[in-house]
């Protein structure tokens, strides 16, 4: 791609951690909703600059989990270390700082921005210019700004949106609106990204694309937590998988073992089910 | 975005001709008087359209933080013998604190809560104005404000004054469109489209909408200093809740999010009363029926659905114009 190493904006040139350490590390994390145990004692790790699965059947608890490693919710159990240190309690924005980043199974855009704009939002934690820079717009505060803009444009080329910048980001078709989250998600520069579901809407071409772009992010040293419940997608470009069931973890395994696992069949398909499925386990 | 083209800076000029030329022709003190007022709801319309049209919360006590600028500038300068221009940035202040002490607690949740703690703080602050006599004059008035003198030379006449009030306000526009398109005003849009959203990519939303309503509340404080001054003589009755309702009122029909808009609903709903002499008695009626008719065939205000509608086209054109890819 035509970023370079030293642009402010642009991505990490390398996990700063060392290589193949645990970048986020889950230890006996647990999570209650009134009466419903959305989550129970799951404990995996996910290693640096590896693409980490996570599936399940629905109402598993994967987007609960999403949910406290972003910090929107606290676990009501165990711990949650990213790169070493105990992050439970820390709030979203201070984690977005951090470097976890995430996109939802709803796509969650600004609407009313452009797309263009959109991404220069997830800039943020990146940026500086306050209320002050903003009324004085020194040089400091313009060279931002364009630099900003430059960022986005190259974050919109990245995930193939570049001609779509200046379109108000919620009159684009919905595979593209996904991509747009991913280019948002990108933009604050993250070393863990969270992905839930991006394939959900996507037609066979698009998911192909989308696994492309899953890899070359993974290219950039960005680790990835992909959830997804299209199986050849998740087959293909998961290095690891965990696998969730009724907020239990079921199983943990490269995409081959997890192919062949009995419980997690199990899981999908009901007990009776023999014969196991490649593709969609849904 | 970064470089003022000419697209941008064509309606500064029309707003400049169009307040000079008004400025220099008109010769009736009644006029001008007129032509202030409408300056000053300019500017707590402007004040009122960051918080709601660009972070979408909503303050129904606006006229509070109006009221504490005129009475605290009221205050110092005529019972302390402080200079008006002394007195300014200490009703800034006392704004901004109270809009901090209101805003604190009920920014933090999501919701309506800043319209309920606004609400509320818009009864206290009139009823303080209304009941603590001894300081404010009570319902009767504060009466004998001086007016507002430059460098020591002679006050301001009519004219001049007309003229200091449209020099804040174009301040206050260049300043709030400076703010809109800088990283903090797209931070502000995406709370208003989603906050959850705005959270997750990294935005302290708290945070911001705090500064923002205080920032909201200091320029609402700056447009009382101004009233008060100008007219020498403030009373409870011009910072009730009906002038919260009002300055909605203004935003509404301007279109949300449109700094232009807020200029338009500031004259609209100034001068109708001029017009209508009936209005008076019914005015609750008419800006609720103002809001509801707005809110149903025009939910983005006249200046809004009129430049979506442009802006709609250019696109289109623009589309058409491009290769299929
Ligand atoms: N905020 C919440 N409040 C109450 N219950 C919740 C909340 N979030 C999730 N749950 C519950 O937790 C359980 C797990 O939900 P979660 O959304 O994490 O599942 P999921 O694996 O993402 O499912 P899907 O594949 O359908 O997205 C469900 O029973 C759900 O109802
Ligand atoms: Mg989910």
């Amino acid at each position: 791609m035509r970023f370079a190493d030293d642009n402010p904006n642009g991505p990490p040139a390398r996990p700063t951690d060392s290589p193949g350490g645990p970048l986020l590390r889950l230890e006996g994390v647990s999570k209650t909703f009134g009466g419903v145990q959305a989550l129970k004692d799951i404990s995996f790790e996910v290693p640096s600059g590896t693409v980490m699965g996570l599936i399940g059947p629905n109402g598993a608890g994967k987007t609960t989990l999403f949910n406290l490693i972003s910090g929107i919710f606290a676990p009501d159990g165990g711990r949650i270390l990213y790169g070493g240190t105990d992050i439970g309690g820390r709030p979203t924005h201070r984690l977005v700082a951090d470097g976890i980043a995430r996109t939802f199974q709803n796509v969650e855009l600004f609407e009313s921005l452009t797309a263009a704009e959109n991404v220069m939002v997830g800039q943020y934690v990146r940026t500086r210019c306050g209320f002050w820079g903003a009324w004085l717009r020194g040089p400091g505060a313009r060279r931002e700004e364009r630099d900003s803009q430059a960022a986005a444009a190259e974050w919109l080329r990245f995930v193939g949106l570049a001609g779509e910048a200046r379109t108000p980001s919620g009159e684009l078709p919905f595979g593209w609106q996904r991509l747009l989250e991913i280019a948002r998600a990108l933009a604050s520069r993250p070393r863990l990204l969270l992905l839930d579901e991006p394939a959900a809407g996507l037609n066979a071409v698009e998911t192909e694309q989308l696994g492309r772009l899953i890899l070359e992010i993974r290219g950039r040293g960005i680790t990835i937590l992909l959830v997804e419940h299209d199986m050849s997608l998740t087959m293909e470009v998961c290095d690891r998988i965990v696998v969730l069931d009724r907020g239990e973890k079921l199983a943990e395994g490269t995409p081959r073992e997890i192919q062949t696992n009995v419980d997690v069949l199990s899981a999908y398909l009901g007990p009776d089910v023999g014969a196991p499925s490649r593709q969609q386990a849904r | 975005m970064v470089r003022p083209s000419l697209h941008n800076l064509v309606p500064y000029a029309f707003f400049v001709v169009l307040v000079g030329s008004a400025g220099l022709w008109v010769d009736n003190p009644y006029y001008f008087q007129i032509l202030s007022m409408i300056g000053i709801h300019a500017l707590l319309a402007l004040a009122l359209n960051l918080l709601m049209g660009y972070a979408g919360q909503i303050s129904l006590g606006h006229a509070a933080f109006y009221g504490i600028g005129a009475y605290a500038s009221a205050l110092l300068s005529a019972r302390y013998g402080l200079s008006p221009w002394l007195a300014l940035p200490c009703a800034m202040l006392a704004a901004g604190l109270v809009a901090l002490v209101v805003g604190y607690p009920t920014l933090k949740l999501s919701g309506y809560y800043l319209g309920m703690g606004t609400l509320g703080i818009g009864m206290i602050v009139f009823i303080v104005f209304r009941e603590w006599s001894s300081v404010t004059g009570g319902a009767s008035g504060f009466v004998g404000i001086p007016p507002l003198g430059l460098g020591g030379r002679a006050l301001l006449d009519v004219r001049s004054y007309y003229f200091l009030v449209w020099a804040v306000v174009l301040l206050a526009l260049c300043g709030s469109q400076r703010l809109i398109r800088s990283r903090v005003g797209r931070a502000l849009r995406s709370i208003h489209d989603s906050e959850a959203a705005a959270r997750a990519v990294g935005i302290p939303t708290s945070r911001l909408k705090l500064q923002v309503f205080v920032l909201s509340a200091v320029m609402s404080a700056v447009a009382g200093f101004l009233y008060a001054h100008m007219v020498g003589f403030i009373s409870p009755d011009t910072f009730s809740f009906i002038v919260s309702v009002k300055l909605v009122t203004m935003v509404v029909i301007g279109g949300m999010a449109s700094i232009w808009g807020a200029l338009l609903g500031a004259a609209l709903l100034t001068l109708l009363p001029e017009v209508l002499h009936a209005f008076a008695e019914f005015e609750m009626v008419v800006y609720g029926l103002i809001l509801m008719t707005v809110m149903i065939f025009l939910p983005q205000g006249l200046t809004r659905g009129i430049l979506d509608i442009y802006a709609l086209r250019r696109r289109q054109s623009e589309r058409a114009a491009r290769p299929a890819d």
